[in-house]
């Protein structure tokens, strides 16, 4: 059934639909309709699961923490401070390999005070060992809800939803709203293999002496391995039954292109209408789009990527001391090209505390890349665009 | 002269195995033991960083013969709310949920979660094992070490300047169903207490001190005395208060000198007389005050 | 036992083909530490020795009997005091129970009313007889001259050792001082047939009318492989200050005497006794009986702390008038001459005064008052004379209870002796090879559980004796090997090797009362002996004290601390924290070293002192 729906909305309908067992949150603006639309939801009997209205995000990471690992299916909802409040029992529901879904409306990080967007939260947060996709509609985010369920209960590690403040979390657009027979056909119930039963009662998360905690580790590291060819498989499979995918990434317009815009999160959709305008006028630009962060793309970006003159990577973050992040991983991605085939990079930052990324900001970041040329040097890691002097 | 024998009143079945890695003697170990037996089979512990984190043993070793969740510091109720709403979304109402936590994880880094949890009358039984300091990380001290005592923090020169945080108070102010006080040396009196809070809906909290050895400065084989010797003296009154608000003594208190509980103990070495006096005059005065409680209890 | 423990994850993820789960999930139990390794202390379970045991002149394994009372095992306690004890229903009437002086829960509430159980436990043997039948298994014969409660004593045992015992008894019937010195309200003739009764069912020969001496030669009775002399002290000795030969002066014993022969002596309306032990307060009772004012004139003070307390305040509550702290000075007569009575005969019965001459009449003893000096070095305090603090006690009949003494004229010169008292060595053998003393006549304290106790001594004695005469290869079993603690008397069970307590690393330490843990104990009240009331008691021979019901004597017995033995509490068990105790399936607790970290809590917390913490073995 087609709904128009604010983004924040659409998780909620996501979680419904894939009927999350236990939710346990904590609000902070621009999330609080993703709670408030589930409290709801859970109050009229739509969704039979238990909702805990913790005092902090770090009890609600915690609560889904136990819930999960008591076998149900789990999920929160936060932003900014919130999530990064949650640091530390993020790194346990990665290292716990427990399957809890995050969304994370991105919001700038304090201080100073911001509610509007951008993505230093969630990327601050890249070494936890969760999943991270980036959406860029609502239709997205409600699709992307769902199959990070499936995605997080098959390798057993956490996926984060990210959606930006504002643009997407509260602007409304139609979205097809899948039926809950077709999605429990998609997503049956959570059968955890390992959890805490006392039939069968086990100890979990004790001491991991240097003898043994690299192994586990490692075991972590190679289900994010496995996390490229479960989401690819997850996304066929979503094709199939609602005629709608994704990946991991998405090239638009690659094709003999010598400017590659990369882009993620809203930001996408201004880059594909200037994408648009180069191509009406005979420019030879695209865009790659990365939806998943982590596990990072990096064979597909090479295969994308590789032989492209140059790319202009667009940073809503900053990793202080450093460049934008996408930026600073796609380069120590495409690194090991061989020389003639990997692209100069320019690395540009853009639209930090919910500045407007208009088709203005991203012509000029377009225009500091064609000037550059594909041969030279950039003169530093992060070009800041549209900031005032 | 028909008093029911100890050894009639505590439960035969063991759910805590030998091999446990706690310090000889400790009263930590001996109130999970306890505790356990009065639960039965049908737990789930949550547990934050303490010694017990330690003393269940290493992976891939358990000493427990009920699940056990291992988690971060501050979220022993909140990860206990989480199991408990998990259990019984899939249709268990029955098993109980544990929160074990030492005083560190309870009084401090924990108390917000706890307050979460006991606010929201989220149905969980915490347990607190107060050994009056971060015994785990080598004993510093915790708002749960009373007055004058010696941690590595607040060493002999500077002791413990502020008196032990009433956390029972601060829970009965929550209005939880049932909160109490215990003591390892008085199992009956505990098995009464963990019996009487599993038949409960609700939040509910048990603090039992639980002398330690090593961080107290005693002797291995003390720790039973010591725990008599906290309760007679009045220094840890035996309590209980339902619903916030009907407090009642669970025993006789013989109102024992403080000095011969405190002159016992090697963190307390450097106090001086007029420092155990004016301990004294404390816990006198929070007598008073309790028993001023219990008696307006009585009158409800 | 715990539940079998998984060992391997339910995960069939391929992660565990390489040995590390994916979580850090357990598969196996801590019980695989060996904490054991841990410590450099061990507790022990170790038996130690109840002081009542130690302070039982008979050597009684009292808290043994306590403990099989525990478990409802009532026909094993009678059994196991009866391994001990012949005459239990005697002496829990008349002994002044030294145990429970000893008793440790004195010193938390009141002493176990050790004497009301064993009283109970006698009467039910005399009720239902235990069967314990003749095992003549040895040939040898012993003599036993005398049927007091020595002889009847070491007469029991030697039959039960499997010897042939005959017993020579000068009276009429048996039962020497049980018989004639103690009246039947305080112990009915028929429990004491009861009691000897028991005995002539062993076997044991008692041939009465028989005065060794007399009408039987020591010679004969040095016929038996070993003889046994237990003749008691029926000596009065005199008033010892002027006045002693004034009509009315009477010896105190032979007055008891006719009164338990069943007559009815003549005697004064204001009789004054002079002495404060049994026979003293005896003597008061029976002549109360008879209708006199009765005061006793006594050396010692008012102490319900003392030996014969009880008594005392048993006599008291009848009307006999006690002066403590008095002694006598003089016995003063009337100026009047007497008639010649019947009382002359008496008189010249018991050697006073010899016949011709008719004495004056006594009419009261001037006494003087006592007060007590400092203690001294062994913590006696002296009595001395308050000068200036004369009285004197009206009376028509004076009955002189100053001690006994002993007749051994009869032994062979070879019995050395000393102090009108026979020589002995700790088991009871004198210095005349295959002859054996025992009670009054031996120089010990003067009570029915002392006499009790050397017949079985002696007992011992003569088995070791007869033993090695029959060149039987002894362990030399010293004397302090069998004894309850460093100072009690010996045990018979220890001696035959045939103690039916299950004992765990005994030692032979009494445990005392700061030895204990008292946390564990919960005050109770003694249960009081049932009395007649007063006025029915002294108005006859009534037996005066009831003692306990069986329900309250079960009960009082549920009040013993078992110190020093391991009663299966479980607060050992119960305090551990590492679960290292774990019981056994036929008793008893079982430590598991190999987890024990010897923190020493169940040490500390036994509230018995039945555990030990040793180095020995690390």
């Amino acid at each position: 059934m087609k709904k128009v729906v604010m983004g924040n909305h659409a998780v909620s309908w996501g979680v419904m639909l894939a009927r999350a067992e236990v939710i346990a949150a904590y609000p902070i603006t621009p999330q609080t309709q993703v709670v408030e639309e589930l409290a709801k939801m859970c109050g009229d009997g739509r969704l039979a699961a238990r909702f805990i209205k913790v005092e902090s995000e770090h009890s609600a990471m915690a609560a889904c923490i136990g819930a999960s690992a008591a076998g149900t299916r789990t999920f929160t909802a936060t932003s900014a401070q919130g999530l990064l409040l949650m640091h530390e029992v993020l790194h346990w529901a990665a290292g716990g390999r427990l399957p809890v879904v995050l969304a994370d409306i991105n919001r700038a990080v304090a201080p100073g005070w911001s509610i509007w967007t951008d993505q230093n939260d969630t990327l601050s947060q890249r070494d936890t060992g969760w999943i991270q996709l980036y959406c860029e509609t609502n239709q997205e985010v409600l699709d992307s809800t769902i199959q990070a369920f499936k995605l997080a209960e098959t390798v057993n590690l956490p996926v984060m939803i990210v959606l930006d403040a504002f643009f997407l979390s509260h602007t409304s657009e139609p979205v097809d709203i899948p039926d809950q027979a077709d999605v429990d056909a998609f997503l049956p119930r959570r059968e955890a293999q390992l959890k805490l039963d006392v039939d069968d009662p086990h100890t979990f998360g004790a001491l991991a002496t240097p003898a043994v905690y690299m192994e586990m580790r490692l075991r972590q590291q190679e289900a994010m391995d496995e996390a490229h060819e479960v989401l690819r498989r997850v996304d066929e499979e979503w094709h199939q039954r609602f005629g709608r995918r994704y990946g991991a990434i998405e090239g638009y317009h690659t094709e003999g292109a010598e400017i590659v815009l990369v882009t993620s999160g809203t930001v996408t959709s201004t880059a594909r209408h200037v994408v648009n305008e180069c191509r009406a006028r005979g420019e030879k630009v695209g865009l790659v789009k990365v939806r998943m962060f982590r596990p990072f793309p990096t064979a597909l970006l090479r295969q994308q990527l590789a032989g492209v003159p140059q790319v202009a990577v667009l940073d809503r973050n900053i990793s202080p001391g450093r460049s934008g992040i996408f930026a600073e991983e796609l380069r120590a991605a495409l690194y090991d090209l061989p020389s003639e085939k990997r692209p100069r990079i320019d690395g540009y930052i853009v639209g930090l505390g919910g500045r407007d990324v208009t088709p203005a900001v991203i012509e000029e970041c377009l225009n500091r890349t064609r000037v550059a040329g594909p041969q030279s040097a950039p003169q530093r890691e992060d070009v800041w665009v549209g900031v005032k002097a | 002269m028909s008093q029911p024998l100890i050894k009639d009143l505590i439960p035969r079945e063991e759910l805590l195995d030998s091999g446990h890695l706690a310090c000889p003697g400790c009263g930590g170990a001996l109130a999970m033991r306890l505790v356990l037996k009065g639960l039965g089979e049908k737990t789930v512990v949550s547990l934050p960083a303490c010694c017990w984190t330690i003393i269940a043993g290493p992976w891939p070793q358990s000493s427990l013969h009920v699940p056990l969740f291992h988690t971060a510091f501050e979220t022993a109720a909140s990860t206990a709310a989480g199991i408990k709403a998990a259990l019984s979304v899939r249709g268990d109402d029955d098993t109980t949920v544990l929160a074990w936590a030492g005083d560190g994880g309870t009084f401090d880094i924990g108390i917000q979660a706890l307050s979460g949890a006991a606010e929201r009358n989220d149905d969980i039984l915490y347990c607190c094992y107060d050994n009056e300091a971060y015994m785990n990380t080598g004993i510093q001290r915790s708002s749960a070490t009373p007055w004058g005592a010696w941690t590595t923090t607040t060493p002999a020169g500077q002791p413990k300047s502020h008196p032990k945080k009433d956390l029972l108070a601060i829970l009965a102010a929550h209005g939880i169903p049932y909160g109490a006080t215990a003591c390892v040396a008085y199992p009956a009196d505990l098995m009464a207490k963990v019996r009487k809070a599993k038949t409960i809906r609700g939040t509910r909290f048990l603090q039992i001190l639980a002398p330690c050895p090593p961080g107290w400065k005693t002797a291995d084989d003390e720790t039973i005395e010591l725990g008599r010797l906290a309760v007679q003296s009045r220094v840890f009154p035996l309590l209980e208060v339902e619903d916030g608000e009907r407090w009642r003594f669970s025993m006789e208190h013989a109102g024992t000198p403080v000095k011969d509980y405190i002159r016992r103990q090697g963190r307390f070495r450097h106090l001086t007389e007029e420092d155990v006096e004016r301990i004294q005059k404390q816990v006198d005065a929070r007598w008073k005050t309790l028993e001023r409680r219990v008696q307006a209890s009585a009158d409800l | 036992m715990p539940k079998p423990r998984p060992t391997v994850p339910h995960d069939p993820n391929p992660d565990i083909a390489h040995g590390v789960p994916p979580v850090a999930v357990s598969s196996t139990s801590t019980r695989v530490n060996r904490t054991g390794s841990w410590k450099y202390i061990r507790p022990i379970y170790q038996d130690k020795v109840a002081p009542c045991n130690q302070g039982c002149p008979v050597g009684i394994d009292i808290e043994g009997y306590m403990n099989l009372l525990r478990e409802g095992r009532l026909s094993d306690a009678v059994d196991l005091l009866l391994r001990e004890n012949p005459l239990p229903a005697v002496t829990g009437r008349v002994c002044y129970h030294s145990c429970e002086n000893a008793c440790n829960r004195a010193h938390y509430d009141e002493a176990v009313s050790i004497h009301a159980v064993e009283r109970l436990l006698g009467d039910l043997a005399l009720e239902s007889p235990p069967a314990i039948a003749p095992d003549r298994n040895r040939a040898e014969t012993v003599g036993v001259i005398g049927s007091g409660p020595a002889g009847l004593a070491c007469a029991y045992h030697l039959a039960r050792l499997g010897y042939g015992v005959t017993v020579y008894e000068a009276e009429p019937e048996p039962g020497g001082v049980l018989r004639y010195g103690i009246p039947e309200y305080r112990l009915p003739k028929a429990v004491l047939a009861g009691e000897i009764e028991r005995i002539r069912r062993l076997g044991v020969t008692i041939r009465c009318g028989v005065r060794v001496g007399r009408d039987l030669a020591f010679s004969e009775v040095e016929g038996h492989d070993a003889v046994f002399v237990s003749t008691g002290a029926r000596q009065c000795r005199p008033l010892g200050v002027e006045g002693g030969d004034l009509r009315g002066v009477l010896p105190g014993l032979g007055f008891l005497c006719r009164v338990t022969r069943g007559e009815k002596p003549e005697l004064g309306r204001r009789v004054v006794v002079v002495g404060g032990d049994s026979t003293a307060i005896d003597c008061a009772r029976a002549a109360l009986r008879q209708g006199a004012e009765v005061t006793v004139v006594y050396r010692g003070e008012r102490d319900p702390q003392a030996l014969n307390w009880e008594e005392i305040a048993a006599a008291e509550r009848e009307g006999v008038c006690f002066e403590f702290l008095a002694a006598p000075l003089a016995a003063v007569g009337d100026e009047d001459v007497p008639d010649v009575s019947p009382l002359d005969a008496v008189e010249a019965s018991f050697g006073e005064a010899g016949g011709a001459g008719v004495k004056a009449k006594v009419a009261g003893l001037k006494c003087v008052r006592l007060k007590l000096g400092e203690p001294d070095a062994a913590g006696r305090r002296q009595a001395t004379p308050v000068g200036g603090c004369d009285f004197l006690v009206p009376a028509d009949s004076v009955l002189v209870a100053a001690g006994e003494d002993a007749e051994i004229g009869f032994l062979p010169e070879e019995v050395a002796r000393e102090a009108g008292r026979v020589r002995v060595h700790p088991l009871g053998g004198t210095s005349l090879t295959a002859v054996f003393a025992g009670g009054d006549v031996i120089d010990a304290p003067h009570t029915v559980a002392d006499a009790i106790g050397s017949g079985k001594r002696a007992a011992i004695g003569i088995d070791h004796f007869l033993r090695q005469q029959a060149g039987e290869k002894l362990d030399g079993q010293e004397p302090a090997a069998l004894r309850f603690g460093p100072q009690g008397n010996v045990s018979m069970a220890r001696w035959r090797g045939d103690d039916p307590v299950r004992r765990v690393g005994p030692v032979n330490d009494v445990v005392t009362y700061d030895m204990l843990n008292t946390a564990h104990f919960v005050h109770a009240a003694r249960y009081p002996d049932r009395q007649l009331p007063a006025d029915r008691s002294r108005a006859g021979f009534e037996e005066s004290n009831l003692g306990l019901t069986r329900q309250d004597g079960l009960a009082e017995a549920g009040r013993c601390f078992h110190c020093g033995v391991c009663n299966s509490c479980e607060v050992c068990l119960i305090f551990c924290p590492d679960v290292a105790i774990t019981r056994r399936s036929n008793g008893g607790f079982q430590i598991s070293y190999k987890y024990c970290k010897g923190c020493g809590v169940c040490a500390a917390e036994c509230p018995r002192c039945a555990m030990a913490m040793t180095r020995e073995g690390l």
